[in-house]
């Protein structure tokens, strides 16, 4: 899933390990979520929003231009 | 070192020792049965599982987080459609080899199956019981 998550680690100055720790993940796991590799659950999802202090469709784009989801609005 | 850095520093330390000690162990058993101390092998053996599981057990850090179970999750899916494969054709052909040729299953190769079946009945059992649950 599309994120802007290193850009918001980046503003805060933290690393990967320091936001890893945060939320208490590897730092593998932050890696993989920057690169668009794993998709956070919905648990991790809420502590990354909440640690940025945003909310999570501000963190996260699912996506879903064309799709179904949309196509039924 | 942050804290948070000395937090994942620790978790490495932990993990590598989880791994560390079942490894030592299981080597540890293997080399020491070679050299003909099957009993002192066995001792080894324990020693390293248990102190795996002293170090899950007895850390606060958490030691997987959940794409380490994500990952084991699609590695066991994996392991499994490739188990089924083997089951299926393997199977099949353990019954007809014997009526279309003069090969003879070897009691080995029947066991071998028989294990692969008594999988799935353990993955049959653990699905049902995952299902009732949930």
């Amino acid at each position: 899933m599309k994120n802007d998550l290193r850009q918001r680690r980046e503003v805060d100055g933290s690393s990967q390990a320091d936001l890893a720790a945060a939320v208490d993940v590897t730092r593998q796991t932050i890696n993989a979520i920057e690169r668009d590799r794993y998709d956070p659950s919905i648990e991790l999802a809420f502590k990354l929003a909440s640690h940025f202090d945003c909310r999570i469709e501000d963190l996260f784009d699912p996506e879903l231009n064309g799709t179904g989801a949309e196509r039924d609005e | 070192m942050s804290s948070g850095s000395n937090r994942l520093a620790k978790r490495d330390t932990y993990r590598r020792l989880l791994w560390g000690s079942i490894l030592a162990g299981v080597a540890g058993g293997l080399a020491l049965r070679f050299f003909e101390y099957p009993l002192v092998g066995e001792g080894v053996y324990w020693l390293g599982i248990v102190g795996a599981f002293a170090v899950w057990r007895g850390t606060s850090i958490t030691l997987f987080d959940e794409r380490d179970t994500a990952i084991e999750r699609r590695a066991s899916q994996l392991a499994l459609y490739a188990s089924a494969l083997v089951l299926v054709v393997g199977a099949s052909l353990m019954r007809v080899l014997p009526r279309v040729s003069e090969y003879t299953v070897a009691p080995e190769v029947q066991g071998f199956l028989y294990g692969y079946v008594a999988v799935f009945a353990t993955f049959a059992v653990a699905f049902l019981w995952v299902r009732y649950r949930s």
